[in-house]
């Protein structure tokens, strides 16, 4: 074994995590169907031919375990009467979790899960006599080669195809010594020392071990070095080696075809040809064409693109300034026509280097139906999930992000939206739920909705308990309109699922999802009508990487937000904030916007008054807000550079970007400044205090400081 | 003590040289004599895991017979990490009976072979020919004469 087939090895297994996650998905899926139509045979086949494609593809890459469980499973779905037996859908659930955590244990190299219950389950499946138990007798007595495992095999006929030759070693441990199970394995080692060690019986907790082991060995060399290796003083002194597959001259990559070569009267390979040759056909036709490439160097890529419009805006200055310097220079519109193309090419370029970052988002939705279906049952809810707009495309890491909060939404749309099958009766609606995923693009972004047609939010218990844990004084409370009142559920703590069960509600609620979110620079709002149902709906960008930024000043420093929440920019005066309880509002035509504010008012007093101000209406969620700043500085495109936690100490900036003048720009982080502004809001009445004053230490190092205010 | 024909080194015919590591003296001391009736050379004697890598690094012996449980590091690890550094190295465990699991974890770990305990010359005898394989060599002659 040298050092680049070892690599290969590692390659081939990474192709077999990924592509081994379609075919579970696959099994999922399958398994689901059947339940619908129990003993449909096509779904059955269809099952086993997919345990199958598991079988070759764990064999090839070394991975024993998972490819003997799948070989388990698809004997036992071969026998007849298998199909009818109703237990195959819930049996193939089984399988493709255990596979999962094998699969993940595998990559993670930890131990892996027992198997043993499941293998049970499976020998259960047939009346057929069990075919370990067989196994397991025969071990005692002479191997003969029709015992060596699927995954035995098949290394057998790629050891004889790679151009070795495959011996057969029997090695009689020596009835003196002591120590029996560390001779054999010296005995190993020594065959491991000759050539490669394909098999090795009995297992070493078996009585029989210590009498002799039996080894397949693959050698390039000549078998009397096996003999040598393997005759040991003290401890085997009889060892006898015969060939079982002599080395092929040819190397021949099809491995199928030589399968078949291996002697094996007892068990032929089942269907191999048949379908076999159908699954090679449509793998083959996916994977020529797809690259699979690792997310890093994509990434990589992108980075270089943004540092190449970092240096497009360094151009576009140096530009300017020259044409101002010097006007009437001809040779500017060659360079600004040269700019121009450029910009062009790295807008193209930009766009497909994202677009490769894109992938569909049913590689997200398809998971779902197992668990509706999982949490259906466990709720005795009767649910049906409904899901469109798989084909929208969104950036694979916006997509894993979302994830968890989507199951958690999902979960939580069955288990605490949907009434139970009599509460619906009783309400006039049919006893099956509908749980509804969906997505679509927007602008320049992706929504993603859950809805359910349940009961819907109960803005009065969430009021109660909104002022049970002091988000709100009753009196406040009062004043809330019902959205406002559900927007309390993204607070942290709030939940108001009365017991914490199995299925949701485990302590934490939405306002984790909301905490991922907020990473994203996504939104989330939530729209319920009592008795019909609830919509959640995500706001996600595209991209997490270059966004289109809106740059502006406040108190001589720049900051910058997504262009995509700004929905107008206005010009005012003070006289034009009024005071409304404890919040400041603004009048802009006719309409009443709470006020942000970064710093402190300019001016105090009379002349304060006709202060001009620049408004910014953004939303947040679905509420608008005026946004005061000192000044403008124009639209940018910005490339994100992530901040780490140590550098911030607040939330409110969610990264950083520098500007084609080596600027560095702050990125607000809007949903967490308007949070924070609930919160700080003064408790005792009268005069409005001043807003956030965001002071910076140095360029990088930020603390978060909120000025006491002006009484 | 009955004397062995003594194994030397192919390449120059000089004497093997040993590391015994052993926490007892006493089984150093015995293992030593054993040795000096194979023809054998010690190079140098470690009480305990740490000091048996440190002395390999120092001596390269030809042959190390690594105890199993000592105080510092077991053989098992001492083992594992001489192999690490050197895979030419030849490690013989030496252990009683009861150790046969540790046994086999260390010839996993790249250990060459193992005998146990008490020792039998004669059973270290062909275990060391074994180990030493081509590049031992059974000096028949001398053997008679001594």
């Amino acid at each position: 074994m040298n050092h680049s087939s070892d690599e290969r090895g590692a390659e081939l297994r990474e192709l077999f995590f990924e592509t081994s996650q379609e075919l579970l998905q696959a099994l999922n899926d399958e398994a689901l169907k059947l339940e619908k139509k129990p003993g449909d045979e096509e779904i059955v086949r269809s099952i086993r031919r997919t345990a199958h494609t598991l079988k070759g593809d764990s064999a090839a890459c070394g991975l024993r375990e998972i490819s003997e469980l799948a070989h388990q499973f698809e004997d036992a779905l071969s026998v007849e009467g298998a199909t009818a037996n109703a237990a195959v859908a819930e049996i193939a659930f089984q399988v493709t979790d255990v596979f999962g955590e094998m699969i993940s244990a595998y990559r993670k190299g930890s131990k892996l899960p027992s198997t043993t219950s499941l293998s049970k389950k499976i020998k259960a499946l047939t009346s057929a006599p069990a075919v370990r138990k067989s196994r397991g007798k025969k071990a005692k007595s002479i191997a003969k080669p029709s015992e060596w495992t699927e995954y035995e095999k098949l290394s057998m006929t790629q050891a004889q195809a790679s151009g070795m030759a495959v011996y057969h070693v029997v090695a009689k441990i020596d009835p003196h010594c002591a120590m029996p199970i560390a001779g054999r394995q010296l005995i190993q080692n020594g065959a491991a020392a000759a050539g490669r060690v394909l098999a090795i019986r009995p297992d070493p907790k078996s009585p029989a071990a210590v009498k002799q082991v039996e080894l397949v060995v693959a050698t390039s060399g000549a078998p009397e070095q096996i003999e040598a290796r393997c005759k040991i003083p003290t401890i085997a002194e009889e060892v006898s080696v015969e060939l079982m597959l002599a080395a092929v001259e040819i190397i021949d990559p099809a491995v199928n075809a030589a399968a078949q070569t291996i002697p094996d009267p007892a068990q032929p390979l089942p269907s191999k040809s048949e379908s076999g040759a159908a699954e090679n056909s449509a793998v083959q036709s996916t994977t020529e064409n797809i690259l699979r490439v690792e997310a890093g160097r994509i990434d990589n890529v992108l980075n270089l693109v943004g540092e190449l419009i970092i240096g497009k805006s360094m151009l576009q200055q140096a530009l300017s300034e020259f044409s101002k310097r010097y006007p009437r220079e001809l040779l500017r519109s060659t360079f600004a026509d040269a700019m121009a193309f450029q910009a062009r090419v790295l807008n193209d370029l930009q766009r497909s280097v994202m677009k490769i970052r894109m992938v569909p988002v049913d590689q997200l939705f398809r998971r779902f139906p197992r668990i509706v279906r999982d949490v259906a049952r466990q709720c005795s809810r009767e649910v049906e999930l409904v899901v469109s707009g798989q084909d929208t495309d969104l950036d694979k890491g916006i997509l894993d992000a979302i994830a968890e909060p989507l199951t958690h939404m999902v979960r939580n749309a069955v288990s605490h939206g949907i009434e139970s099958p009599e509460d619906r009766r009783k309400a006039g609606k049919a006893a099956q739920g509908t749980v509804r995923l969906n997505a679509y693009h927007q602008g320049n972004q992706v929504i993603v909705e859950v809805s359910d047609d349940g009961r819907g939010l109960d803005a009065q218990r969430i009021r109660a308990k909104a002022i049970e844990l002091g988000f709100v004084s009753p009196d406040e409370s009062s004043r809330l309109s019902d959205s406002e009142v559900t927007d309390f559920i993204f607070r942290p703590g709030f939940s108001t699922a009365e017991q914490v069960t199995e299925v949701s509600g485990r302590g934490v609620g939405m306002d984790v999802v909301q905490s991922v979110l907020h990473r994203l620079k996504a939104t989330i709002t939530v729209e319920t009508r009592p008795g019909q149902g609830t919509t959640f709906r995500l706001k996600l960008p595209l991209t997490l990487a270059i966004i289109k930024a809106l740059l502006f000043w406040v108190e001589q420093r720049l900051y910058a937000i997504p262009l995509n929440a700004v929905v107008e920019i206005a010009r005012t005066t003070e006289a034009e904030v009024h005071q409304v309880d404890n919040y400041e509002v603004l009048q802009l035509r006719n309409q009443v916007l709470p006020v942000l504010r970064l710093g402190r008012p300019q001016l105090v007093g009379e002349e304060g008054k006709t202060h001009k101000l620049f408004v910014l209406v953004i939303t947040v969620g679905e509420r608008k807000y005026g946004l005061i700043v000192d000044a403008l500085e124009g639209e940018e495109e910005l490339v994100i550079k992530a901040l780490d936690d140590q550098t911030f100490s607040t939330d409110l900036v969610s990264g950083a970007s520098i500007l084609g003048d080596g600027r560095v720009v702050l990125i607000l982080n809007l949903p967490a400044v308007v949070e924070h502004f609930a919160h700080s809001r003064p408790q005792e009445s009268g005069r409005v205090h001043s807003g956030l004053l965001l002071t910076a230490t140095d360029r990088m190092r930020f603390a978060m400081t909120q000025a006491g205010g002006r009484a | 003590m009955e004397q062995f024909a003594p194994v030397k080194r192919s390449k120059d015919g000089q004497p093997v040289r040993y590391l015994i590591v052993d926490d007892s003296v006493f089984a150093r001391k015995n293992l030593a004599r054993m040795i000096e009736t194979f023809g054998g050379q010690v190079a140098a004697e470690a009480g305990d895991g740490l000091t048996a890598i440190s002395e390999f690094d120092r001596t390269h012996p030809d042959i190390v017979l690594m105890d199993i449980t000592m105080p510092q590091m077991e053989g098992i690890e001492a083992a594992e990490r001489i192999v690490q550094q050197h895979p030419e190295a030849r490690i013989v465990m030496v252990s009683s009976v009861g150790y046969q699991e540790n046994i086999v974890a260390a010839l996993q770990r790249g250990a060459r072979h193992f005998v146990q305990k008490p020792v039998k010359p004669e059973v270290l005898y062909e275990v060391i020919k074994y180990v030493m394989g081509e590049d031992g060599a059974v000096a028949q002659s001398a053997g008679a004469g001594a």
